[in-house]
Formats: C-alpha cells, structure tokens, sequence
C-alpha cells in the first residue's frame, strides 16, 4: 500500500510517503502558499513523486491535514450565511450566554457580536417549538414560513443555511424537514442542520457550531473538491482522506459535508505523530505530548496508549464555543518567536505576542527588533548560528545580543542572566500548562514521558520536564514533520452522541438499549457507505455523566452489549472514580446522570511503518565542534564546554553525555548538563537523567 | 539571576522568580474556580458562574484569584478575610491547622448574607502563612422568601437569613455537626445547598495544599517576597495609569428608582453622588451625597464588599482595561493608590442592622456613576450609560421540596468613542452567565417564550447605545417569583450628544385577570400555572451626536432590524430608500436642516 501525509502548516507544507510493504519512506518540505494551499499541497506532492521516483498514479491513500477551516474562522473569511430558527429566539446567537470574555475591559469586542457569523439580518424566525423531555410538539413546524424564509436569504444572496431549532437533540425531523424545503427554494445552497452537527443540549453553544459549519461549509467543500482535481489532474486515483480535530480522518465527502470537524487537523496529527512514535517504537504508555513551533504550544496527553479528548464545554475556536469531538489539546501562547519585554510596572514577562516568522527572530536577520526565545537560546550558545535548519539558514548572533542585551539593560541584570531567564519564564509557563493536565487532575507527572517536537520542542524539553520531574524525553527521528507522519498513523473514525438525561436508581434499560442500538445502526451504515467492511469496525461506547444537579459532565466508558443493572453499576462506579480523580473529591451519596451517550467507531487504515532511521556512527564521529553554553547548575550559572553533535550520524545505541547540543535539519535538542541522550529503535532519541533503557 | 536572599522587607526578589511564582499562583487560583465551578450543584454557581476563589498572605492580602469568576465575588475576599480575622480577635479564638470557616456577614467584608466563603488557614511549619477562600452565591439563605434574591421587603439584618459570624464549620478536621444540622433545618432546598458548600470546601482545600506545595518549592521568605513583587507591581500599573489623568475633582450623579410605588419618598429616586480626586498617583472617590440608608429595605450597599469592590473594579476596567492592556493581575496592591470616602448611614455605607441582601443593583449603579465621573477625564475610555440588571427567582414545591431558580437578567453597555455599546451583556462588576433554555426546561417547570433583543430600542449616538433584551417566561405548575431590578425609571446616561438609554420595564400575565406593569423591586409573587412574566432590560446611552453617525452604519441597523427607516430620519438625520440604501442627497438635506 502506497501513501501520502500532507499537512499544511503556517510557513511549510510537510509531505511523507510510505510503502507500507517495503518500508520505504521519504519525506519532504515545501513553501505553504496562502492564497491557495492546495497548490503547495499538489506542488509538494509532485516533487516528492519526482525525487524519489515514486509513481503517482500507484499511490493509493492521501491523508491530509489542513488549517482551511481554522483559518477562515480566524480570519473570518467565510460564507454569506443564514439561519432559519424558532420564533421568539432570533438573537441566541447574539446575546449568547450574555457573558463579557473579559472581566475587566469596557473597550472590548465580544467576538459572535463584533464579528457574527450569521448577521441579524439573515436570521430568520419560523413557527415551531417543541418540549422537553420527549420532544412534543406544542407548535407544528410551520413550513410556509420556512419557505417564505428561504425565499428572502435566496434573495440577499445567502449561500448557506444553517437551521437551528430548540430541543432538535430530542427529536431532528423538523431540521431536517425544513433542510429540504430551503434546498428546493435555494438548490445547491450548503445547509447545515444543528441537530446533524451535534445532537447536544445548550442551544448557544449547538447552533453557534451549525452556523460555523454553515459559514466555513461552501470554502471548505471547494477547497476539497480542487484537491480532488489537482490530484486527478496529477494522474493519481489515491483516496483522499482528512484528519478531523477527534484524532481520526474522515472521508473528503463527510468534510465538505461537516468542515468543522477539522478545525484542530494539525494539532491532532501533532498528538498522534508522537503517540505513534512512542508508544510503538519505544513502549511508552503515558505520553505529553510536546509541540513547540513559532508562536505557540500544542501540549496533549495519552494515559495508558490512549490520548484524552476534550470535554463538549471547553471547545471553543476565535472565541466561539463548537460542540464536537476533539482531542483535548492545551495551547498556550508560547513559541520560539515569543516576545519577551518588561511590562510599565517593571514585570518581567514572555509571550504571548510572537515575533512569528516574519519578522521573526532577531536573530533570523529580517528585521525583528524585538528580543525573543530563540534569541535568548542562541545567546546562551544552545543554537547554533552556523547550524540552524541544517546549515541552510544562518542565524545573526549579534543582533541577538543586541536585543537580549537592551532586555538586560532595563532589568539591570547580565545579557546571560538575561536570557536564562527569558527561558526559565518561558519553561515555567509551559509547566504550568502541563500541571493543569496532570497534577491537577490527579496525575502524577513522574509517571509520564514527555515527547518533544516541532521546531523549538526539543529545545525546551528537558527543562521542562525537570520543572515537573518528569524522567525522560522521547525526540523523534523528524520532530518537524511529527504532524506529517501522524496523519499515517490514523484510523477512519466518527463520533456520534445523542442526549439522554437519565438518572441512577430510575434508568429505563430498555430506551437506553435502544438508543446505542440506533447509534451502532448510524455508524455502521457509514462505514458500509464508505466501503469499509462493518465487521472489522472497532467501537467503542461512552457516557458524559454528572451528578444531578452539576453542569459539566465526565466522559466514562460504557460496557458493550446489552445493558443491565449491573453494567450499570460499573459505569456509575467509575464515574465516582473519574470525579475523585479529577475533582479530589466525590458525592457518594448523590444521583448520577447520564446526560450523553457516545458512541465511536474505528475503522483501520494502513499505517505507515516501523523503520529505522539512524547513522552509523558514534558520539566522536557525530561531534562537529564544541563550544561554551550557559547552563544552570544546582542553582548557579555556569558555562560548560559543549559538544555540538549531528544526529543523523549516531547509530542506535550512541550515547551522548550532556551538556550537549545534537542538530538537524528540522530541530535542535538540547541535552543539559547532568542530562544524557541515546538513540534507540526507530531512530528515536530518549533524554534522561539516569539508567538509560 | 541573583540568589533570594529572602529579606523580610519583602523586596529582595529576582524578576525572573517573582514571575514564576505569579505564574504558580495564578495557576492554583484557575485550579480553584475551575474545580468549584464544575463541582457544584446550582446553575447560579456552575452556569451562571456566581463565583469567586482567591488566596491571600497572612494578613489578609489577596495575591492571586480566578479569572473565571464573576468579580464582585472574588473582590471581596480580602474583605471576608479581613472581617474573620477581626471578629477572632474579638472573641480570642485562633486559627489551626484543619479549621474550615464559613462566614458571610455584610457587616464583616461579606458583600451580602447569600455569598457565603469557606475560608481555610494554611499553615506552613505551624506558622499561619495565608487563606485560601472561596465564595459563592447561594440558592437560599433562609430568609423570609424562597430564594436569595429578590428579598426586597427584608426590614433588616435578621429577616435575611442566617447570619455566619466567623464560625468554624470544620474545626481542626471534626465537622461541626450541630452548625451543619441548623443550616440544614433552616435553608430552603438544602441539599443543592449543601451540595455546593462541600463544593466549595473541597476547592479551597486544593487552594490551600498547592499552596504548601509551592511552599515547599520555594520557601516562605521567597514566597512572601513574590507577593510583595506582585502587589508593587500591580500597584505600580495603577498608579501610572492614575497619573495620566489631569489632576482635578471629577463628579457626577445618578438615580436608582429606589422603590417605585413606596409611600415614602425617601425610597424612591434615588442619588447616588461621586466626586473622583485625582492628585499625581492617587485618587480619592468620595460618595458625599449619596442618598441616606434606606433603614427598612435591602438595598444598602456594605461599604467593604460591595461599595469597594464597584469602585475598584470600575477604576480598573477602565484605567487598565483588560483589552488594551492584558491582564493585570488583580491584587491588594491594585487598590492602595485608591482611597473611598462613604459617608456613614449612606446607602454605600449602612449601619447595621440596615439590611444589604438586594443591594446587587445598587452597586451596580454605583459602579455606573463612578464611570460617569471619569468620563469627563478620560471619555476615551468609558462608554455612556450602562443598563442595569435584574434578579429573577423563581421558585415553587414539588412533592414538598423546594425548587429554587436563579436568572441574572443582562443590561448592556452606552456606546464607546468609535464601537457601539455591547448588547445584551451582564455589566460592569457583574459577569454571569445565562442558563440554557435547553437545560432550564428540561429541570423546572418553566418555559420560555421569548429571548431576544428589544424591538425598537436603539439608542441613538455616533455610536448606539448597546440593545437590550426581553424575556418571556411560564409557570408550568404554581410557584413564585420574586426580582430585584433597576433602570424602570431612570435610563441610562447619553454622552456628548448622544441620546439617553432606554428604561426596563416588567410585566405580569396572568392566567386569569390582565396584564399589568411590575415595579422593579418585586417581593415574591405567588403564581399560577400558565401565568407569565417578562423582563424587558434597559439599552445603553449613546456616544456622541447621532447625526454625526455614518449614515452606511444607521443603515445597517435598518437591514438588521434595530431600527425603522423613520426612526433612521428623526434620529439620525438618515434617509433610507425603500431598497434600504443610504439616499446620500436627502441625508446631506437633512442633516444640514
């Protein structure tokens, strides 16, 4: 089996390859181009192809991670779009849950009034209602307004429809009713119903997703599309495939159908490319996941081979809660162009402003007047000026020291001190975001390994992970193209839910049952749509629960099969342990409910394979200089006489004693002193500070 | 980096440990809320997020809070730390290890009986280093009506509820088992109450041990000299921003309705006066003025809890608004350069037994004139007159339980010099969130009709004032509802030429008998199933000359349904056609004329 990984970052479009058969693998970079990704995508392909005499046309899958959707939320570029909803209600998704973002700021923009995605203007109003909790009808849907509505958006030119009615969790037939009659008065029109996107309770927050999907809906279904035919164009009859943000891919027909499970394809390819790597080459079960680019940090966790997904309530994009699967991904602010500068109350901060990749650095020589991480690493020596990106960038080390020094000069301390501290500042804050994973929900960070990557990850890794006492660092053989390869580590996957509202001692088993039934029918009828044979379909049953009474839920597994009383005796037990595990505290005498259930499937895709990348030399022959770096030790600064080592010729099994710093093309690692690196199968490089393994 | 010496002046730290422990302590307080606001039972504490969580040093100081709070909640907690420690001199008794306090006197730095702390001492070496708090609002306090809002005919301290002098809950790690059993016997809908004060424990414990386990990562010399750094530092940002401003006194005055249909005109219309002093750094706010305490009715403000708290969080989203200047951490050391003059007997600062339980309207208020004043010295940063909020509970008996149900209904903001108000948004020192439709009707045996922006209400200016909403509820079963709200007479200030806000309004429809007009302070109504209320909220003052507004702007407001083509011209000066365009000739006409 022949694939292809392409993710589209925000400076370089990344492309791996691999014959599952042979084992062989290449990979390559390419310019992302803006204005029309797909073109780099198509681009980087073709060259790949070319260089590596690999025929297209035999190609048989493309994964494909892509920021098409993320970006047209951020930069709000979308679709003229509409929205037909409950009389009565026109403004949810204005007045939202009435909550400034920011405590304390009279000048702020509250971002679905400043920039809505649905205007006022295009929300129209139609007679329906229905009642909880078993749906009843207490106003018909009233299908002449529907049709009156749809005439007017036709008319001011909308091309979407999102249409949104209270309780259609409970029961989406009007939704859907009223999708068929806009697509008889607006045919070809994209309509997006709230109940298709996430059959949830919390009306702001499920139709802000419909009408998010509806506004990035028609850019994303043409995005995909022009990559079909470029691919067709290439000669290649591969099946495209795109990485959704719940750590699956799903069909190019499921994306133009719901972009917004996408919107976090990037990071999720991250999270997987390192659990691959991890748990496979090197067996690590407990896994934080560690990547570090320009302007910020994507940092995901993987208990027990498996990585945790976010909860409904804490996703949100541009300041817009979406109600939909995702991997839980904590981003912070932090990156090698984060700007550090002494706020006017003489505070000493990084980031989050970024100088980005242009201007950049200081130190990348384009201007950047502003002191940032990777200037600070290059004034300690742990970038190499000579060495940066393989030697095919040279990096201006005295105009880092300039900027680090003005830095200095207004902190009355030493340009090292200086810029030690820039990285302690930096190191701390990504801690911090690390111990809101772990330590405050009950995990305990020694028993994890941290996994380093993207561009600045393993620069930082072994800093931190000594913050948190975290024993070793996992580096894998291309920390820049982890996204890239991650997309080959995928399965098919989809999400379904449905809200159930039931309560321990008073659980009707029997519409429970029925209700899974009817999921397990949804998904397996996907999957026979997509061609995959329904026995080999993986899946897996969830529940969000909560104590009556409380507002957020927790995700506990749900046993398969028919449900009895004592299956759910094990599902309320394990809730009492997630609770305790997350919160430190249980209600034991309190009734549990059952808000959601979730229902998830896997279907298996080839993956790329095992292989090994590494040199054939040793510590000596891999050194190419050395130098003087300034680490801390036991509370000192001090400079030490470090090696600078290349990796990619260190055999498995090399060891290299720190303080040492190991170059690629893609990254830099750093090994501190009382530190040690070795490079182990897979090509993959472990960090710690005792035995090595 | 130098080594901490750990100086007991307090200023012997590095920048670069200073912002790490910031950072670590940030990080507890997020993890406080967090886990309180997820472990708790009441929508009024996990959705409308009527909260706060906060640590302070030993003497009371606040060195970091949860951002995800409502600010009126963790503001106060220096206050209710402060009032602890005072009333325990008092009477001779001491903190130890394993004590939890709860306390909630209005009289003692509590903002009001409902917003009960939970105050755990942390010790370090047996030496008392600090409290981690928690505040919250509860459901029901016992007082004389379900509900622990909308108590408008409280006639003093002792009709609001129980009142928690500083009593140890948890004493030494042994709970306090008759204290639990009274607050039991005596609160309405108790176990969600209760349910919620265990929440609210389990989070200021998980305050207090990340604490000691910062303690042991640093030291408490190097911990204390951080907080020292912090609080400078905060002080500092304010400071700076204080002396921007033109020395001078800057006043203004606005009116509360008070209570509309009191025979006694000392209740009604009421003044609430600021004069701001600006000098160099400091600024004095000084309330002389303001309408003497209303003895008999709720609506007093405790001077330490609610009055302080809407001057320095007012002073602060305006001076250092978050927008403009990221987050500056809220501290002690954020409220030395201000000092507060609040007359005694004055509605901003009651004597006791003056009752305070409805004061949240007027400190909201109070918050709005202290904008006024500065709109004067910095109109750059201020918008025109902000609506204020209404208080709904609604309450009934189910197999003789109560149910108790608490909506904060949203005000909005005037316009701002180049954006429109904010529509529909809780405002100034309030933050909350709404409860789901979705989740309402699905728990209580209400349902709702309408929620969306006002019809016709768009006050004009160069930029509008912000819209405000109308809500429509049913009693599906007999209940009660009972609100506390304001702005039904006096509406919300215009600014350099822009037009006054819109007044709220509220009304009553019954199942049987007409409709009629609600005053804003409403003691508790019984209804029946079927009967309906509706909260009409105010809209915000406009910002400058309306006839200066773009016209494209005043006809995008026609497009989006906030205002009529004739409302466009006498407004606005704006023609519009009928294919809604700007008809540019007649405009130029009309707003020469």
């Amino acid at each position: 089996m022949l694939m292809i990984g392409v993710d589209v970052g925000g400076t370089f479009t990344d492309i791996i390859f691999t014959d599952t058969e042979s084992g062989e693998t290449h990979t390559h970079k390419t310019p992302t181009t803006p204005d029309d990704p797909s073109r780099g995508v198509i681009n980087g392909i073709h060259e790949l192809c070319q260089r590596n005499n690999v025929p297209a046309a035999d190609i048989d899958h493309v994964l494909h991670g892509t920021t098409i959707a993320t970006n047209a939320v951020l930069e709000h570029d979308g679709a003229v779009t509409g929205m037909i909803t409950n009389e009565g209600f026109r403004d949810v998704l204005h007045i939202g849950r009435h909550q400034r973002p920011l405590n304390y700021s009279i000048m702020q923009d509250i971002p679905w009034q400043h920039t809505p995605l649905i205007k006022r203007r295009h929300r129209k109003v139609v007679r329906e209602r229905r009642v909880p909790p078993l749906g009843e009808i207490i106003e018909p849907l009233n299908e002449d307004d529907v049709r009156a509505a749809a005439r007017e958006l036709r008319a001011a030119g909308v091309e979407s429809v999102a249409i949104c009615f209270l309780f259609s969790y409970i029961d989406s037939s009007h939704e859907d009713r009223a999708r068929d009659i806009v697509l008889e008065e607006i045919p070809g029109a994209f309509v997006t119903t709230s109940a298709s996107v996430s059959p949830q309770f919390r009306e702001f927050e499920r139709f802000t997703t419909a009408a998010m999907n509806a506004f990035i809906g028609p850019g994303v279904r043409s995005y995909i599309s022009e990559i079909g035919g470029k691919l067709e164009a290439e000669g290649m009859a591969a099946d495209l495939h795109i990485m959704g943000s719940h750590g699956g891919v799903a069909t190019a027909e499921m994306v133009s159908e719901k972009p917004i499970l996408t919107l976090l394809s990037g990071p999720a390819a991250g999270v997987l490319g390192g659990q691959w790597t991890a748990t496979g080459d090197v067996e690590r079960r407990n896994l934080i996941t560690f990547d570090i680019g320009g302007t910020s940090a994507d940092i995901g966790l993987i208990v027990d081979g498996v990585y945790s997904e976010a909860t409904a309530r804490d996703t949100s994009i541009g300041g817009f809660p979406v109600l939909v699967s995702m991997i839980d991904i904590t981003t912070i602010g932090a990156g090698g162009g984060s700007i550090a500068y002494v706020d006017s109350g003489g505070a000493f901060k990084v980031g989050p402003q970024s100088a980005g990749s242009q201007p950049g650095p200081a130190a990348y020589g384009r201007g950047g007047a502003e002191p940032t991480v990777s200037d600070a690493n290059v004034v300690l020596g742990r970038l190499d000026a000579n060495n940066f990106l393989g030697g095919e960038m040279e990096l201006d080390l005295d105009a880092a020291k300039k900027v680090i020094s003005k830095l200095a000069g207004q902190l009355g301390m030493s340009d090292v001190e200086t810029a030690e501290g820039v990285l302690t500042i930096l190191n701390n804050n990504m801690a911090n975001a690390i111990r809101s994973r772990t330590v405050q929900k009950g995990l305990d960070p020694r028993d994890f390994s941290l996994v380093a990557f993207g561009g600045a990850g393993p620069l930082h890794g072994a800093d931190v992970a000594d913050a948190l006492g975290i024993p070793e660092v996992v580096i894998p053989p291309h920390p820049g193209i982890t996204s890239a390869s991650g997309l080959l580590t995928t399965d098919l996957k989809y999400d379904l839910l449905k809200t159930s509202f039931q309560i321990s001692g008073d659980v009707d088993l029997g519409r429970m049952n029925a209700d899974f039934a009817e999921l397990e029918a949804m998904l397996l009828a996907q999957y026979t749509a997509d061609g995959l044979d329904p026995g080999g379909i993986e899946m897996q049953r969830t529940g969000d629960l909560r104590y009556v009474g409380q507002g957020y839920e927790l995700r506990v597994t749900v046993p398969p099969g028919v449900l009895d009383d004592n299956s759910m005796e094990m599902v309320w037990q394990e809730f009492s342990a997630r609770h305790e595990a997350e919160y430190g505290h249980a209600f034991p005498d309190n009734s549990i409910e059952v808000v959601n259930i979730r229902l998830s499937g896997k279907g298996q895709m080839p993956k790329i394979s095992r292989r090994n990348v590494t040199g054939g030399g040793t510590a000596a022959s891999a050194l190419v200089r050395t130098g003087s770096c300034v680490f801390r030790v036991e509370d000192r600064l001090q400079e030490f006489e470090t090696g600078y080592y290349r990796r990619d010729e260190l055999a498995e099994g090399a060891v290299v004693d720190g303080p040492a710093v190991i170059l690629q093309q893609d990254t830099t690692t750093v090994v501190p002193p009382t530190w040690r690196a070795k490079i182990v199968l897979g090509g993959n490089m472990i960090l710690n500070k005792g035995e090595l393994s | 980096m130098t080594e901490v010496t750990g100086d007991r002046t307090g200023q012997a730290i590095d920048v670069v440990t200073a912002s790490v422990i910031q950072g670590a302590l940030e990080s507890i307080a997020v993890e406080m809320g967090h886990k309180l606001m997820r472990m708790s039972y009441s929508s009024i504490i996990r959705e409308s997020e009527d909260f706060g969580a906060a640590l302070t040093d030993a003497e009371g100081r606040q060195i970091a809070e949860t951002p995800q709070s409502t600010p009126l909640q963790s503001g106060p907690i220096p206050g209710y730390v402060k009032g602890i420690k005072q009333i325990f001199e008092e009477r001779g008794h001491t903190f130890a290890p394993g004590d939890v306090i709860i306390h909630n006197s209005a009289y003692h730095g509590a903002s009001h009986g409902p917003d009960v702390a939970f105050c755990i001492p942390v010790f370090y070496a047996d030496v008392l280093v600090g409290f981690s708090v928690t505040t919250a609002h509860h459901l029901d306090i016992g007082a004389l009506t379900p509900g622990s809002c909308g108590i408008v005919d409280a006639i003093d301290a002792y009709a609001e509820g129980l009142q928690f002098l500083a009593l140890k809950i948890i004493d030494q790690g042994v709970r306090n088992e008759p204290l639990w059993q009274m607050l039991r016997n005596n609160i309405r809908a108790s176990d969600l109450v209760v349910g919620d004060m265990d929440a609210q424990i389990a989070a200021a414990r998980i305050g207090a041990d990340r604490l000691v386990e910062l303690l042991d990562r640093y030291g408490p010399a190097t911990i204390s000299a951080a907080a020292d750094f912090m609080m400078d530092h905060s002080e500092r940002m304010m400071r700076q921003a204080i002396a921007e401003m033109p020395d001078g006194e800057y006043s203004a005055t606005t009116h509360l309705d008070g209570f509309i249909d009191a025979e006694n005109p000392a209740h009604r219309d009421l003044p609430i006066t600021v004069s701001l002093t600006v000098k160099g750094s400091d600024i004095t706010v000084d309330f002389t003025g303001t309408a003497d305490q209303v003895s008999d009715r709720p609506i007093n403000m405790p001077m330490e809890g609610t009055t302080d708290c809407a001057v320095w969080l007012t002073l602060k989203s305006i001076l250092l608004d978050s927008a403009i200047h990221g987050d500056v951490p809220q501290n002690s050391g954020m409220t030395r350069p201000i000092t507060i003059i609040a007359p005694e007997g004055s509605l901003v600062n009651p004597i006791f037994p003056a009752p305070t339980i409805a004061r949240f309207c007027t400190g909201n208020q109070a918050a709005d004139t202290v904008m006024k004043a500065l709109a004067q010295v910095v109109p750059e940063k201020v918008s025109a007159g902000v609506g204020n909020l209404h208080v709904v509970s609604f309450s009934g008996l189910r197999g003789g339980e109560h149910w108790v149900h608490m909506e904060i209904h949203e005000g909005c903001y005037g316009g701002r010099l180049g954006k429109d108000g904010m529509d529909a948004v809780d405002t100034l020192y309030a933050n909350t969130r709404n409860n789901p439709i979705e989740d309402l009707e699905s728990h209580l045996p209400l349902r709702v009709h309408r929620y969306e922006l006002r019809d016709e209400a768009c006050p004009p200016g160069r930029w509008r004032g912000g819209i405000g909403s109308v809500r429509e509820v049913e009693f599906l079963e007999d209940g009660g509802v009972s609100v506390e709200g304001e702005g039904h007479v006096h509406a919300p200030w215009g600014f350099d030429g822009g037009s006054s806000g819109e007044t709220a309004h509220m009304s009553f429809r019954p199942t049987q008998g007409n409709e009629r007009r609600l005053p804003s302070k409403l003691p508790n109504l019984s209804t029946r199933a079927g009967d309906r209320i509706e909260v009409v909220g105010p809209s915000g003052g406009g910002y400058g000359n309306p006839f200066e507004r773009d016209p494209i702007q005043v006809c995008e407001d026609v497009i989006d349904g906030y205002l009529s083509p004739e409302r466009a011209l006498t407004d606005y000066g704006v023609v519009i056609t009928e294919e809604l365009t700007v008809d540019d000739a007649a405009t130029t006409r009309s707003r020469a004329g």
